[in-house]
């Protein structure tokens, strides 16, 4: 009976510690501290319906409009002629 | 003289009270545990008292610049967005943990109040103040001492549009470039 009591009262308690201890760990999520720069998401802008007299959507198409400047001037940097095309899987392009 | 001696001792009983409540650690200072409503309430009047005097002669630039959004949005998703939340987030780590709580900016001053208004003046001197100097004992920084005021300002101007921002439009806004 003693025998009993005591796994009662210490294997018990250790075990339940051993299971709660990584749940608790688990509901703190460290993503939410680590801030990654990101890129402006244009892809949902439509610019035929934006108000110009909105200072919100003028910021939104500058920061859009260098971005895509930004983009361009990219592109045309590259120095296509020392692309290795035999890596380049031209069949998956659509 | 009785009244003399009267004085004498409840100023002694004043201090000795003062210096058991210093001394003796029985002030619960744990975030988790908040003020009495009363402690609470002197509190926030003091801090909002001594905001609105110290921002009082504060003169308010042109918010109205487009590129003041730019500037602001990143720099308020990088300084401030943790504690004061951002569209379309309720709570955060910071926001459920400090107290007093930090204010939700991206739901405050919903208002329409036009940047000329006396209200939004208000508002933004405060905001401007705040951000700069920041407040002792709340988590709120003094950004003051490593950005500049135009950078401030930046962010007093997007902090006012930040409720009526979409998380799609607040995305686009302090992304960086």
């Amino acid at each position: 009976m003693k025998t009993l009591k005591q796994l009662t009262f210490t294997i018990l308690p250790v075990t339940l510690l051993t299971i709660m201890l990584p749940i608790t760990a688990l509901a703190h999520d460290p993503a939410l501290h680590v801030k990654k720069p990101e890129k402006a998401d244009c892809s949902h802008m439509d610019h035929s319906k934006m108000d110009m007299n909105d200072p919100v959507q003028i910021a939104m198409m500058k920061k859009c409009m260098k971005q895509l400047k930004d983009n361009k001037k990219a592109m045309k940097d590259m120095d296509h002629s020392k692309m290795d095309h035999s890596k380049m899987e031209h069949g998956k392009v659509k | 003289m009785n009244m003399v001696k009267c004085l004498l001792i409840i100023c002694l009983l004043g201090l000795a009270t003062a210096a058991f409540v210093v001394f003796s650690g029985i002030v619960n200072v744990a975030a988790d545990e908040p003020h009495s409503d009363g402690v609470y309430w002197v509190l926030e009047q003091t801090r909002k008292n001594a905001i609105a005097k110290a921002a009082q002669n504060i003169k308010v630039p042109d918010l109205s610049n487009p590129e003041l959004l730019l500037s602001g949005g990143i720099d308020y998703e990088f300084m401030c967005a943790s504690c004061h939340l951002k569209p379309g987030q309720n709570q955060s780590d910071m926001s459920l943990g400090l107290y007093p709580a930090p204010p939700n900016l991206a739901k405050l001053n919903k208002s329409a109040d036009s940047l000329e208004s006396e209200a939004y003046q208000k508002i933004a001197r405060e905001n401007y103040w705040v951000i700069k100097h920041g407040i002792k004992a709340s988590g709120m920084p003094a950004w003051g001492i490593t950005h500049d005021d135009q950078r401030i300002w930046a962010m007093v101007a997007f902090i006012k549009k930040l409720p009526s921002l979409t998380p799609e439009q607040y995305q686009i806004l302090t992304a960086i470039d």
